[in-house]
This record gives C-alpha cells, structure tokens and sequence, in this order.
C-alpha cells in the first residue's frame, strides 16, 4: 500500500492517492491535498462542497450525484470545475477524504 | 526503434520491463488532436512506484495489488499454483462454461496471423509485437502443450520454442491478460474460429480463482461489492430508491412532464435492469427509459432488492463463480417478482451475461424470458402510442456498436432502424455493425483504473475508435457543430467520457456521448424543452 504525507502525518493511499483511512481526515488534510493541485486558500465554497461530499458519503458509502451536489449546494459544474482542478470526482472527494468512486461511475 | 520480440522472451528479464510505449510509435491522430498526447504524456511511474509494484511488462500497471515474492519458495508456490489453475482449466469438472472453445482454440491455430490485423489494440499500438493476439495465445499454448500433457517438457526441449514457467512469466501473463479488450474482433476474422479473446479471458480467470488476482475494481470492489451492498458503485438499496426519487422529480421540473419511476412492483410484465452506473453519472439514461416505459403504456418495475438494481456483472471478464452468483441472483429476484420478462439496460456485457453465458446457470423456473435493449426500444419507438419530431435530433449523430450486443449477439439493425427513423443526420462509422472497433473499455477495462492504466486505455486500447469517431464527424469537425455520439452501453460511455475528456474533444470538436434511449427521449413532441445539451459531461 502507498503512503503519502499530508499536512506532517503519514496515510494511507491508494495509487492515486485518495485516503484509504477515512476517519483520519482532518481539514489539514484538505489543504494539504489541494495545496499539491495549486490551490494555496480553501475558501468557504471549497468547505460548502467538502463538508457535504464527506457528510454524504459517512451517511450513504457512496459520493453523491454531481447533480445533487449542485442542486443542493447551488454551484454549476463550471464553479465545481473553478473550485476543484480535477473536478468533483477526483479533485473533491479526494480532499474530502473518500475513497475514489468506482464501480462503472 | 521497436525491437522484435520473440515468445521465449517474456520468461526472461527478471523485474525489467519487456518493451516501452512511445507514443510517437502510436497509430497518428488527425489534427487537432496530433499533439495533444506529447502535451499530456503518458503518465511515468515513480521511483517509490517502481520499487513497490510489478511493473515487468509495457510500464503500465493496473493492479498495483500484485504481490511481489518474498522468497524463493513464495515464488515456487505461485508458479505451481498457475500449473495447477491450467490443469483445471483443461478438464471438465472445473471448466463448465467454455472448456470447449477453449480446446478448439488451443488446437486449431494456423499460425495464419490474420487475427493481428483485426486487433485494434495491436493497430492502435504501431503493431507492437507484445499485443499481437497471437503472442500471449501461443505462450498460453506453449505452456499448455509443455506442462499438461503427456511428455510435453521433453517435447518442449526437443522441438524447440520451450517458454519457461518463472515468476516473471506469470505476471506478465497477468498483466497481458488486461491489455484485451476482450472484443472478439480477432475471432471473426479467425479462419478457424480460433477465439483468443477467450484465451485472454481464461488465463484472467485462472488468476482470479487459482491464484487470487483480480484487478480491485472488478473483484473487491465489483462483483463482491455489488454481491454485499447491491451495486459496485457502493450504491445501497435505500440511496438507489432515494437517488431515483431525487432525478424523478428534477426531471419532471426540467420536462414539464410527470417522472415517476416504479419499484418492486410484484407482478409488472418486465423487470428492467440498468446499470447502478447510469444512476449516478449518466442521469439521463434511466429517466429516459422511465418517459418511454410510462409514455409507452408498458407494466413495468425497477427491483431494490440486492443486487437487482445493478445489472453488471463483472464476473464475465474474469471469474465464472462470480459471474454465475450474480447471475442467479438477478434471475432469482425476477422470479420472486413474477414478471413475464427480463430486460436488459443499456450495458453490453449484461447482455452477454444474461443472454449467453448464464443459459447454463439459468434452468427451470430461472430460466425467465430475457429481451436485449435494442428491440424493447424499437418495439417502444415504432408502437404508435408515441408521437415524435425528428427535426428535434436534427444535428449529426454516430453510433458506436457495443462488442458484447453488436458483434456477439448480432443484434445490428433495431438500434440503426430507431436512429435512421429520428435522427436526420445519422451516419455510420467505418467500419460498423459486426465489424466495428471496440471502445477500447471492453473487457472491464473502461472501469479499471489502477496506477497508470487509465492512460493506457485511452492512448492505445480506444484509439481506433477515436480516430472513426473523428473520421465520422469529418465533415463539420469544428466545435460551432454539436454532435451526438451514441454509445448505448454504460462500459462504452465511461471510456468515451475518458477520451473526450482526455483530448478535450467537446472543446475542440463539439462531440458529447449519450446513450440511445436519450435521443428518442430528445425527438418526443411532449417534450417541450431540448432533452440533450452540450454542457460538460
């Protein structure tokens, strides 16, 4: 199993290096996963997204439908595309901690 | 400069990689999208990466869970391991699904080659020996003739071509084993019928159930996650209701029309079974077969009950004990539903479960009448009870032909009827029908996305495909044009999803990929707003 540093602690990661240890996330964690795409400020829309990706997700086993993200948070997919380099899939779940959705989505 | 590689060669080497990928070698892409691939690269393993994974074949890994030996003798036990997975999967007791094609397959080779040329893996590549469909099929030959039967090891020394068995062959065979795509072009061109396609999807199956490799997404978190929680995708029964429940209404907003899709309704006619996929990432899709089914007056139900709302089975690519227990349970759950009839979603290789394979696990009262999408759409299409405008679809569309519907059921002309009657700007790819290129995700690889293996089925598995995607298009190649790519398989849409969004093809080209039930969606004169829109996917 890969490991990675973020934020000063050594985690767990699959091979492209999405947290395998859910429940060791931390909001350092987010910073440090978005600081290596060159996002320097997590800013409150970053959070709007984060915090629900991640609630959803400890609720369901699963992320949510980009289409729910947005209805329920309001942002277009162009502003998720803004907020998170490599969209919500691979840039969103990976800051907020979940395994990389798979599974024919 | 590509070296010629010979058989015995994938013995040898230890740990090195056998050949490199260059993507100058690479078939050339019409402009714009010629350099698109020197901007982007093909993604290097690291270092780190390279110490901990096997990576002995082409630089390319997909399944980072491969162990590497500790020991000599940890070494000697997965070797013996493999020569106990080929005996078994030579005899009957253990091969009931395809030990005949398999001898067929083994011994009637002409060595004619022919096949190579139908590959669109080995044309995509520059014709690199390695993924020639002969040279993984006449090693596994080899190996056969050498180790099971009777005097094959001195036979083997004495006529020459011996492939030694050592660690290095077995996981190059492994990982050889995920660079097909399983698409059966190579045995419809075979003048003997030779299938290598099942050669490669043997040896995949005899890591999976001798030795206990499996590409994650296809094993750990594909068929046994499905078998657990109801869907690979992690998708519950509850959030598979609540998700559906959620699109039901944002689609009737959106289409003034009421969306209102049935669940475990006891006793409905036909139970249709989408891909848990579609729910998820192409919305569209089961909302339009909830507007037809209801617009079409047909008795109809989804099922919640585990695994009934996720009709892949991954198991086709590569275990038969996992393809036969998803199987039965979709069958047992029509069957507890007391539905006349079955239906298949837009998804290839359910078709190919559910319509070839499992005949031999489905008997008696499982055996349930089971209809391919293609003719449930028509049947919907031209039955009168709905009325169309084609001029609605009147910007250019191609069909892509799934392998496991197209080719291996022959199922060509309802989804062509259906596009000919509501799509004015139809037009066909070369080559098309029976004798169409794979997506380049068949085989399970579309969802397979390990290390660096995503770059790989983008750059050479789908390549083929690209390239006649464009050529069909060639007439108004520019973005200021929309244009529909019909794909109806969820396999298939996911791998385009990856190429379009790879080459930036909506960008450059103005191409989007959708399903077929979406366009007959898009043509009904109920629907007021555009159904389709080319918003980023």
């Amino acid at each position: 199993m890969a490991q990675m540093e973020l934020a000063g602690e050594m985690y767990e990661v699959d091979e492209n290096g999405f947290m395998q240890e859910t429940d060791r996330w931390n909001e350092d964690v987010a910073r440090a996963y978005a600081a290596l795409e060159g996002v320097n400020e997590v800013t409150a829309d970053h959070w709007e997204a984060i915090n629900y990706l991640r609630g959803y997700y400890l609720e369901n086993g699963i992320c949510p439908m980009i289409r729910r993200l947005i209805k329920v948070k309001g942002f277009n997919l162009s502003r998720l595309y803004e907020l998170f380099p490599q969209g919500p899939a691979n840039s969103a779940c990976k800051w907020a901690g979940v395994p990389k959705p798979t599974g024919c989505v | 400069m590509k070296k010629k590689l010979k058989l015995a060669d994938i013995s040898k080497g230890g740990d090195t990689q056998l050949i490199n990928i260059n993507i100058d070698e690479l078939v050339p892409l019409p402009p714009p999208y010629d350099k698109v691939e020197e901007v982007r690269g093909f993604k290097q393993l690291t270092e780190d990466q390279r110490e901990r994974l096997v990576c002995n074949l082409d630089g390319v890994v997909s399944y980072a869970a491969l162990p590497k030996p500790k020991s000599k003798e940890e070494e000697k036990k997965y070797v013996e391991q493999f020569v106990s997975g080929l005996k078994k999967l030579l005899s009957k007791e253990n091969n009931w699904t395809f030990l005949q094609p398999l001898l067929l397959s083994l011994d009637y080779c002409a060595q004619c080659q022919t096949c190579n040329d139908a590959c669109p893996i080995y044309l995509a590549s520059g014709k690199n020996d390695l993924y020639r469909p002969t040279y993984r099929s006449e090693i596994f030959r080899r190996l056969v003739n050498k180790y099971i039967k009777p005097g094959g090891k001195l036979r083997a020394k004495l006529t020459g071509g011996d492939i030694e068995l050592n660690w290095t062959t077995i996981t190059r065979l492994y990982e050889l084993s995920y660079r097909c795509n399983l698409c059966r072009r190579c045995a419809q061109s075979c003048p003997m019928g030779v299938d290598n396609a099942l050669i490669s999807r043997e040896l995949r199956k005899l890591f999976s159930q001798e030795l206990g490799w499996a590409p994650k997404e296809l094993h750990e978190k594909g068929t046994v996650l499905q078998l657990e929680v109801g869907s690979a995708t992690g998708l519950r029964p509850n959030v598979a209701i609540d998700n559906l429940k959620f699109l039901d209404e944002e689609f009737s907003e959106a289409t003034g029309i009421d969306v209102s899709t049935p669940w475990d309704k006891e006793g409905a006619d036909i139970l249709l079974i989408h891909s848990a996929g579609d729910i998820i990432s192409f919305p569209e899709s089961p909302i339009s077969f909830t507007i037809l089914c209801n617009a079409a007056g047909l008795s109809w139900t989804l099922s919640s009950e585990i695994p009934g709302y996720d009709g892949i089975n991954y198991g086709v690519f590569y275990d038969d004990v996992q393809l036969a227990r998803v199987a039965t349970r979709h069958a047992q759950i029509a069957r507890k539903l007391k539905v006349k009839k079955m239906v298949m979603g837009e998804c290839g290789h359910q078709h190919k479960a559910m319509m070839t394979v499992a005949d031999r696990v489905l008997t008696g009262d499982l055996n349930i009448p089971r209809e391919n999408v293609m003719t449930f759409l028509e049947n919907i299409v031209f039955s009168g009870k709905i009325k169309f405008d084609p001029s609605k679809n009147d910007f250019p569309v191609t069909l892509h032909d799934p392998c496991n519907i197209v080719r291996n059921l022959g199922i060509v002309e309802p989804q062509r009827r259906i596009l000919r009657y509501l799509c004015p700007q139809f037009r066909e790819m070369t080559p098309h029908g029976v004798d169409n290129y794979c997506c380049g995700g068949g085989g399970g690889l579309s969802v397979m996305s390990d290390v660096n293996f995503t770059d790989w089925k983008v750059y050479v598995a789908g390549r083929m495909k690209f390239k006649q995607i464009l050529e069909a298009f060639s007439d108004q190649p520019g973005p200021e044009v929309n244009k529909y790519l019909c794909a109806p398989c969820l396999n298939c849409k996911l791998q385009f999803r990856d190429i379009l969004e790879y080459y930036g093809a909506l960008g450059k080209s103005g191409i989007i990929c959708g399903g077929l039930a979406e366009l007959i969606v898009n043509a009904m004169v109920d629907i007021k707003k555009p159904f389709i829109t080319w918003e980023e996917q």
